[in-house]
């Protein structure tokens, strides 16, 4: 039996565990680490069960080369060679911005680097994104401009010592569970909660005040919050003095988000506004927290603005127990943002377009980069379709389930010359590659994670991967490789060395101070001890910028054919498109089938039964479900959760995207709903 | 018989274990975390709170293979290692866990697979001044093979069995007075908290706990099954059928009734359907449904489920709840 520390493959919580392992090798259980600060001996129910998909049957164990319309097994020469040939072929006819890169949020930071150096030192193109596209790229635009740093501000820990927690758009006991729970145990000791969400989430039950706002109104329910606060006096002004800019301008464009009309938008109560305002206002200490509720609307960017506006309003910034705390959805999207696997930045946040970044990391590679920043994710869909864009490499992702508007990402990929994904298992994307490569997962190689807290801690390889799978790091490594960049690092501690040397944040990270619970960034030499609160002097752009926003509905709203609003997003027991938990033997009993949440009154209305079969329709595409009536979703809306291929929430969802983050408008769209 | 052993004694006594047992001592791992880890792969932690991980694992693996059925249809099972394990450094608390989940298998029909793991297994007790910060715990009275009782520097060893018997030979003769003075010591500290659970259990049982606290206690509830899986007295399990290449492989995987799919029927219906009746079955069971089945509680105050529950709703905290809001 041994027991290996590692970090937990699910959220960006970042809990540790051990994973135990049995004579023979297999993994066998689960146990949390007693002594990490996040995790503090407990886990989620994905954590207890991080182990239960490594050794299932379904794992893919050898390359496979599609041959006349088949996938059929390869060797890695073979396979790596066809990859690099063919990408070679495609960039010299076409340019290398017909190729597209998307790496991955589960895998390790030193992979992400990997693949971004792969496309951009390798390749010559700055097209390299991840799904961080899909979930908070509306908080790094955001809060860039506004604070100057695209990340949570405080810690997990500092739950512990605030007055007050708004949650607005993040189901955090579900979503994060070791972080809801702290949330509960800080309501359990007096501290005040405000949820803002239109769904009854289990926090709504424990909350002082649960705003049931309508899905894609919340830029209206922050101003009219910020209006309120002005109008009753309860404004830090000595914070907004000292620490602020453009405060007038905030001003005025609050006067116009009076409660009656705030509350008209909404649709809730004027007093609800009015009280969430005193409370806000008059607390010593809050911390706002947000995830996919506030990101995922084609408004998302101005919803992290004045999520922002808000901290900086009332001075909840840069102390313990307050700041503006987005919640990172994977165990790695933090650091796959780090890493500079998004088409402007390279590591660090350091600019494509700045020419002494691209100097830095020139000379550091032996290599010029390419100067344009790349395309977006979610436009390289549309930039296939046009014939832009010819070839994909897919790093530990599944985009035919994950984006929005899944017909047309299908039509997209099916349209491509090329299409080669690195996966653990066989998905809906791989069906169509043309190459598929076999990866180690979590527990089979060695590197780091960075959480949603910003704290770059170690995975560890516990057992060996299955057949000929490979880890990440190798497989980038042998393409790097080919294209004649020297790759024969010793292991990711040498990569991070690397990533160290070229990075300012992660400059002081080494693998030896990781041992343990890890360190968060900005972390800039070897004796700094890390930063767990950002901003306490200054933000990291000097001063907090207040930035206006007006309210802007959701581009698709219900309409007569279409009646009811469809809302999207995970359950607490499944993971995205379900790869790993679908195959977690008790993860996948609980919830076994695809489902959609409709309230009893719109149910009856449609002479719908509970667990009954429905068809739900929008204007993208139409899946049968099966109808859970309750009242955890408002009348008038639907929630389905995007995990299941066999009604999947993203045929329907809308891919009208935010002009500025290229987000697509997860949250909100029309749907109608029949009885089968 | 009794006997004293000093550091170098015990080392001794080890060594023998590890030679006829997969021996698995207490050791503190370097982010906090106590387990029983196999011996020698660390140092000893001799004193603390107990193992995180609970002790009847070795017994009844949260993942154990069962059986394989071939193509043919031909079943093999599949038979637990034959090296029998030795736990070293268990408490009075989890030995009754152990005892408590004996009985339970070994009741018809018994259960083979975990009585081949159990059968020839070696249970040593470590109690007496070996708590957290050298705190006096209670004795075993018998629950092991052989129980080492912590004073000063030193092991008073306490055979229970003709095994722990042999195994204490030749070791120096200890004296009685200073069992005595321990026991002493450990009486006097008395068990505040089964004296708590005793009063809750009766609040239990006698129905007096009204459907809105255990909604209210149920609300509290993030379903993450942390208390089922560490609680040592659990034994509830799923299967598991995994086919690969025509052959299935069965297992037993440890389940939680916490879980909606746990008690729902076919046609989706649950009896057991909300967190509030879920969350008063588990103290339900533990405190009233044992006691009527098993004469005894099904909880030995271990700590394990308060230790583990992200949100402070493990048996003691609601016990301690229950008495302070319906107790005289």
């Amino acid at each position: 039996m041994s027991a290996t520390l590692t970090t937990c493959p699910y959220c960006g919580t970042g809990c540790m565990l051990y994973l135990l392992s049995d004579e023979q090798g297999r993994l066998v259980g689960v146990e949390p680490s007693a002594g990490h600060p996040v995790s503090r001996g407990q886990l989620c129910v994905k954590g207890w069960n991080a182990h239960a998909f490594v050794h299932h049957p379904d794992r893919l164990k050898t390359p496979l080369i599609r041959r006349q319309g088949a996938l059929v097994p390869a060797g890695w020469d073979e396979a790596l060679n066809l990859v690099h040939q063919r990408f070679r072929q495609i960039a010299s006819a076409h340019g290398p911005d017909s190729l597209v890169f998307f790496s991955s949020a589960k895998v390790g930071n030193e992979e992400n680097y990997l693949l971004m150096k792969l496309a951009r030192a390798g390749y010559g193109t700055n097209n390299v994104d991840h799904c961080a596209r899909l979930c908070h790229s509306s908080t790094v635009t955001g809060l860039v401009e506004t604070l100057g740093s695209g990340a949570m501000t405080n810690t997990v820990a500092c739950l512990d010592e605030t007055d007050l927690v708004l949650v607005i758009g993040s189901n955090t006991t579900e979503q994060h569970p070791l972080i809801g729970s702290r949330i509960l145990q800080a309501v359990q000791r007096g501290c005040r909660l405000i949820v803002a969400d239109g769904r009854r989430i289990k926090l709504s039950r424990h909350a002082d005040l649960h705003l049931r706002h309508r899905n894609g109104t919340d830029v209206a329910l922050l101003n009219g919050i910020m209006q309120q606060i002005l109008e009753l006096g309860l404004e830090d002004r000595d914070f907004i003095n000292a620490r602020t800019e453009n405060f007038s301008a905030l001003q005025q464009s609050l006067a116009a988000f009076t409660p009656d009309r705030v509350a008209a938008i909404t649709g809730l109560q004027a007093d609800e506004i009015i009280a969430a305002a005193r409370m806000l206002g008059s607390a010593q200490r809050a911390m706002l927290f947000y995830a996919m509720g506030i990101t995922q609307h084609s408004h998302g960017v101005d919803n992290v603005r004045a999520v922002s506006n808000l901290a900086l309003l009332t001075g909840n910034l840069g102390r313990p127990g307050t700041g503006v705390n987005p919640l990172r959805g994977q165990n790695n999207v933090q650091g796959a943002c780090d890493m500079g696997a998004l088409p402007d930045v390279l590591t660090g946040y350091q600019k494509v377009a700045d020419p002494a970044m691209r100097e830095r990391f020139a000379s550091a590679w032996g290599r010029p980069l390419p100067e344009r920043p790349g395309l977006m994710a979610t436009h390289a869909y549309d930039a296939a379709l046009a014939d832009r864009v010819r070839a994909f490499l897919v790093l530990g992702e599944n985009p035919l389930l994950s984006e929005a508007n899944q017909a047309h990402v299908a039509k997209a990929l099916a349209r491509l010359e090329f299409l080669v994904v690195v996966d653990i298992f066989p998905t809906e994307t791989t069906a169509v590659a043309d190459v598929v490569l076999p990866a180690a997962c979590y527990a089979e190689k060695d590197g780091t994670f960075t959480s949603t807290e910003r704290r770059v801690q170690r995975f560890r390889r516990a057992l060996a991967p299955p057949g000929e799978a490979r880890a990440d790091w190798e497989i980038l490594s042998a393409l790097l490789e080919r294209c004649g960049i020297s790759a024969d690092y010793t292991g990711p501690s040498q990569i991070m060395e690397e990533i160290a040397a070229v990075t300012p944040s992660y400059r002081g990270i080494s693998y030896p101070r990781l041992e343990e619970s890890g360190l968060q960034w900005p972390c800039p030499d070897h004796d700094h001890p890390g930063t767990p609160i950002l901003h306490q002097q200054n933000c990291t752009r000097g001063k907090g910028r207040f930035s206006p926003v007006d309210f802007r509905p959701s581009r698709e709203l219900p309409d007569a054919a279409y009646p009811l609003l469809l809302n999207t997003g995970r359950t607490g027991m499944h993971w995205h498109t379900g790869t790993m938990t679908r195959r977690s033997h008790l993860l996948d009993r609980e919830e076994h089938s695809a489902f959609i949440e409709i309230h009893p009154e719109d149910a009856a209305r449609l002479s719908i039964r509970d667990r009954q079969q429905v068809s739900v329709e929008s204007r993208r595409g139409g899946v049968r479900v099966m109808a859970t009536l309750t009242d955890r979703v408002p009348p008038g809306q639907v929630f389905m959760p995007f995990h299941f291929v066999e009604g999947a929430a993203n045929a329907l969802t809308n891919n009208a995207l935010d002009p500025e983050s290229g987000i697509p408008e997860f949250k909100v769209c029309g749907v109608r709903i029949t009885p089968c | 018989m009794l006997k004293r052993l000093d550091r170098s004694d015990l080392e001794k006594l080890l060594s023998a274990l590890a030679t006829g047992y997969r021996l698995l001592t207490p050791q503190r791992l370097a982010d906090g975390t106590r387990l029983l880890r196999p011996h020698g792969e660390g140092a000893l932690a001799l004193q603390g709170e107990p193992v995180q991980r609970k002790p009847t694992e070795a017994f009844f693996p949260q993942h154990d293979p069962l059986l394989r059925i071939g193509e043919q249809g031909e079943v093999t099972t599949c038979d637990p290692p034959v090296r029998p394990v030795a736990l070293f450094g268990l408490n009075a608390a989890d030995l009754g866990c152990i005892a408590f989940i004996d009985r339970f298998f070994a009741d018809p029909p018994a259960d083979d697979h975990y009585l081949a793991r159990r059968k020839d297994a070696l249970l040593v007790g470590l109690t007496g001044f070996s708590g957290p910060g050298g705190d006096v715990l209670p004795p075993a009275n018998g629950m092991c093979d052989l129980e080492l009782l912590a004073f000063g520097q030193n092991w008073l060893g306490v055979p229970w069995t003709p095994r722990g018997e042999a195994l204490l030979e030749g070791f120096p003769d200890g004296e009685q007075a200073e069992v005595e003075e321990l026991l002493e010591s450990a009486r006097t500290r008395g068990n505040p908290a089964q004296d708590l659970l005793e009063k809750a259990a009766g609040l239990v049982a006698s129905e007096v706990v009204p459907d809105d606290f255990w909604r209210e206690v149920g609300d509290r509830c993030i379903l993450c099954s942390g208390c089922n899986l560490a609680c040592p007295t659990c034994t509830c399990f799923c299967v598991e059928d995994r086919q690969e290449q025509a052959v299935t492989l069965r297992s037993r995987v440890w389940d939680s009734c916490q879980f909606d799919a746990f008690m729902r029927e076919a046609s989706g219906h649950n009896p057991l359907g909300t967190e509030a009746l879920r969350t008063r079955r588990r103290i339900h069971h533990k405190l009233a449904a044992d006691v009527t089945r098993w004469g005894e509680f099904g909880c030995l105050l271990c700590g394990r489920c308060d230790r583990v529950c992200p949100t402070g709703i493990g048996i003691q905290a609601v016990a301690a709840e229950i008495l302070a809001r319906f107790g005289p």
